[in-house]
């Protein structure tokens, strides 16, 4: 009889034990973000910066008590820009229980695609990927927060629109980019675009990887275009800078894709930079105050993830707005339907998103079950030989226009 | 010891030519035939899928090019474009309605076509020459993805596959998919293990070693590198097919693209020329160690709790694989296949080596 009170007793304590132990460890169990990105081969220009941002903001959270409660973790892997890699990860990552994943890739993104929405993780897809993919209804784990390539080009339009007082009839608009995937996807809304406003399109493409570019600068001099929309990439910027001296083009007509930072700035000459146009949905510098915050709170005491000098580039805040969005949306998901977070919930929580801005950090995003964007607003900031200066508030135009390619796109997806 | 050579003895020339001579050989063999037939019951799902399924596929495609740069002594720097060429016709065709059985045949047939077309104007030249016309033949393929939405799917550039059906059976396990890739793979192995004993293999070694000699001794060798190429470019593209049917499940260029044509080289030279299981060998080291050096070193960074800049653990791996490429390929010029046979060389007669001498 004694032997087995004392066996109860002993039963009881480590069912309570356990009990304890399990309820810790459930406060304390982290939310787990995936960054499989290519920190080896071709997405270098961008991919540190994202993932240092990540992972300060990770420490941030964690030292003010993480996301209502749990501390968040950045599980960084290297796939170096091969889809065979990036799938690996992806299955790795997915065992260990990660859900949120990002690659930072394109052709990787694509590759892990059909297998996010086959197992219904979150495949946060910002500035990669298939534009389409911003339809909730279509691609339903994919969250493309911030503006398609054929929002942006759509929104350069209505800036030149407003820049020649609101009519674009008799206007010429070149368009320059690199002859593959990327530089091609704006093409379509432009020509549509072109018919829309009667301005004239003209088309300079640029052969890969963009560093012979004088003969479609010496046909822009022939056509003399009113503004020029560049879809080209680092040192693509470099060589059009020089070939605009030459050829006579003012720089400050020249409109880029959000893929020009402070590297290619400093390439071309701070000064010889001077009016050069981008359009970009994060606001650069240091002054927006979650990056004031970062330098103040771990820099300036050498506690940063990574070197300083990454923190002073535009694709840092860039990495930081992709992944303030996230942890925004895991806080609602953890705050409306409590822990465990689940795929289900942080989509619920991301499509709850309104009017979101992270203190000025990038354009408002309000994400809905249909527009997994986030709105696609951007601005156009204009180089003053010292920083970035904002010409226009955050807007989007021309959703209709945008809205019918996309559709268009997106259907034909689907999943078996 | 190992591989016993006692009472065996070829008496006749089909014992002699028998695929495999010593009965060790043999026993590996079936004994990793049935570890492979056996895999999904005994290797998790990750390992199943994302690391054996996609070396599988890669060393069928790999097998393919060393049948034409290891047996016919042709460099080709185009193969991944051949793989695309398989891939994307085996999909249109599915999508189209035509059953994967022969969806899968006419990506092959397409590859082989496009690819002995290649072949008719590359093999006016030789060596190096020919290696840059079939290196053309990756560009002329990649600006034809890039600039073609009607083939590559779309502005986006990425095809979806349709579900892969086999036999009337739709293929969705992960089960399912390895047993596609093993099935191909061993039928890749045995055809190649047979052509090392036919009169089409002795040709083309003939005609590796000297095309004009191979002549002389009445072997029409623009005839046999052509059928080099065309057998070749059959394996690529039912390769590329299938990598994209039971992996990927949609095709994009960047999975065609030159660096992976330099990567399947890198397979077949580090693996062996003209070596069938160094081909098994090569596809390990350069698809998979990659991925595996990265998480042990993540792994290991992590244990001792060392801070190390991301940027920074991403490249040690490279470094390494790099470094372990070099000492490789130092240690045995021939590749790892010719490492194996140099140990089974040693075991066969081992603990009596002196009975070599």
């Amino acid at each position: 009889m004694k032997i087995t009170q004392h066996i109860k007793v002993a039963a009881l304590t480590a069912a309570l034990a356990t009990g304890a132990a399990v309820g810790s460890a459930q406060a304390e169990e982290p939310i787990r973000f995936g960054l499989c990105f290519d920190l080896s081969k071709s997405y270098t220009f961008i991919s540190p910066q994202v993932a240092q941002a990540a992972q300060d903001l990770a420490m941030y959270a964690n030292d003010n008590g993480g996301i209502e409660g749990h501390p968040v973790e950045m599980v960084v892997r290297d796939h170096g820009n091969e889809p065979q890699r990036g799938v690996e990860c992806y299955e790795q990552l997915k065992r260990d229980g990660v859900f949120i994943f990002n690659f930072l890739s394109t052709p990787v993104s694509n590759a892990a695609l059909p297998r996010i929405m086959k197992d219904e993780n979150i495949l946060m897809q910002s500035a990669v990927g298939r534009g389409d993919a911003v339809d909730g209804e279509v691609f339903e784990w994919v969250f493309p927060i911030g503006p398609t390539y054929w929002q942006q080009a759509a929104n350069d339009v209505a800036f030149i629109k407003q820049q020649l007082d609101g009519n674009l009839s008799d206007a010429k608009i070149g368009f320059i980019y690199l002859d593959y995937p990327f530089g091609q996807e704006p093409i379509e809304i432009l020509k549509t675009l072109a018919e829309k406003e009667g301005f004239e399109l003209d088309l300079y493409p640029v052969p890969l990887p963009g560093s012979d570019q004088s003969g479609a600068w010496s046909k822009i001099r022939r056509d003399k275009p009113d503004y020029v929309i560049s879809w080209l990439l680092a040192g693509g910027h470099v060589v059009a800078s020089k070939e605009m001296r030459r050829n006579g083009f003012p720089i400050d007509r020249y409109l880029s894709v959000n893929w020009m930072n402070e590297v290619d700035i400093s390439n071309i000459g701070e000064a010889d930079a001077k009016g050069v146009l981008r359009g970009t949905n994060v606001a650069g510098g240091q002054e927006v105050p979650i990056i004031k915050t970062m330098l103040d709170t771990y820099y300036a005491n050498g506690k940063g993830s990574g070197p300083e000098e990454k923190v002073r580039d535009v694709y840092y805040n860039t990495g930081m707005s992709m992944y303030s969005a996230a942890f925004e949306a895991a806080r609602i998901a953890i705050k409306e339907n409590g822990w465990p977070l689940t795929p289900e919930t942080m989509k619920a929580g991301y499509e709850k998103l309104e009017g979101y801005d992270a203190n000025g950090l990038m354009a408002p995003l309000t994400v809905t079950g249909e527009d997994h964007g986030g709105g696609g607003k951007t601005r156009v900031e204009q180089w003053d030989g010292e920083q970035w200066v904002p010409l226009t508030d955050w807007s989007a135009e021309y959703l209709d226009v945008v809205w019918e390619v996309i559709k268009e796109s997106s259907e034909k997806f689907h999943v078996d | 010891m190992f591989y016993r050579l006692s009472g065996v003895h070829h008496a006749d020339y089909i014992s002699d030519s028998r695929m495999f001579k010593v009965p060790a050989d043999r026993n590996l063999a079936v004994f990793f035939l049935i570890i492979g037939v056996a895999a999904p019951f005994i290797i998790p799902s990750l390992y199943l899928n994302s690391y054996m399924l996609p070396w599988l596929i890669w060393t069928a495609a790999a097998l393919g090019l060393n049948l034409v740069t290891g047996w016919a002594g042709q460099l080709h720097l185009g193969y991944a474009a051949v793989m695309a060429v398989g891939a994307y016709s085996a999909i249109h065709a599915a999508k189209f309605g035509v059953p994967w059985e022969f969806a899968l045949i006419i990506g092959g047939l397409a590859s082989s076509v496009i690819g002995s077309l290649f072949a008719f104007a590359a093999l006016r030249v030789k060596g190096l020459y020919l290696a840059l016309t079939t290196l053309a033949m990756q560009f002329v393929m990649d600006w034809v993805l890039t600039h073609s939405p009607a083939i590559s799917g779309g502005s986006h550039a990425s095809l979806q596959s349709p579900t892969l059906a086999l036999l009337g059976q739709d293929i969705t396990s992960d089960a399912g998919y390895y047993y596609v890739a093993f099935g191909w793979c061993v039928l890749v192995t045995i055809f190649m293990l047979n052509l090392k004993r036919t009169g089409l293999g002795r040709a083309l070694v003939a005609v590796r070693e000297k095309d004009f000699a191979a002549a002389i001794l009445g072997v029409n060798s623009f005839y046999y590198k052509i059928l080099a190429f065309a057998t070749s470019s059959f394996i690529a593209g039912v390769s590329g097919a299938l990598l994209v049917a039971t992996f990927f499940f949609l095709a994009a260029p960047e999975q065609f693209s030159v660096n992976v044509s330099i990567q399947v080289l890198a397979m077949v030279i580090v693996g062996g020329l003209g070596s069938i299981i160094g081909s098994y060998f090569g596809v390990a080291l350069i698809l998979l160690v990659p991925g595996l050096v990265n998480g042990l070193v993540a792994a290991g960074s992590e244990a001792i709790g060392m801070q190390i800049n991301v940027e920074t653990l991403a490249h040690i791996p490279n470094a390494v694989y790099g470094a372990l490429i070099v000492v490789i390929l130092l240690i045995e010029p021939l590749g790892l296949g010719k490492l194996y046979g140099n140990i089974r060389e040693y075991l066969m007669v081992w603990p009596f080596d002196q009975l070599r001498k």
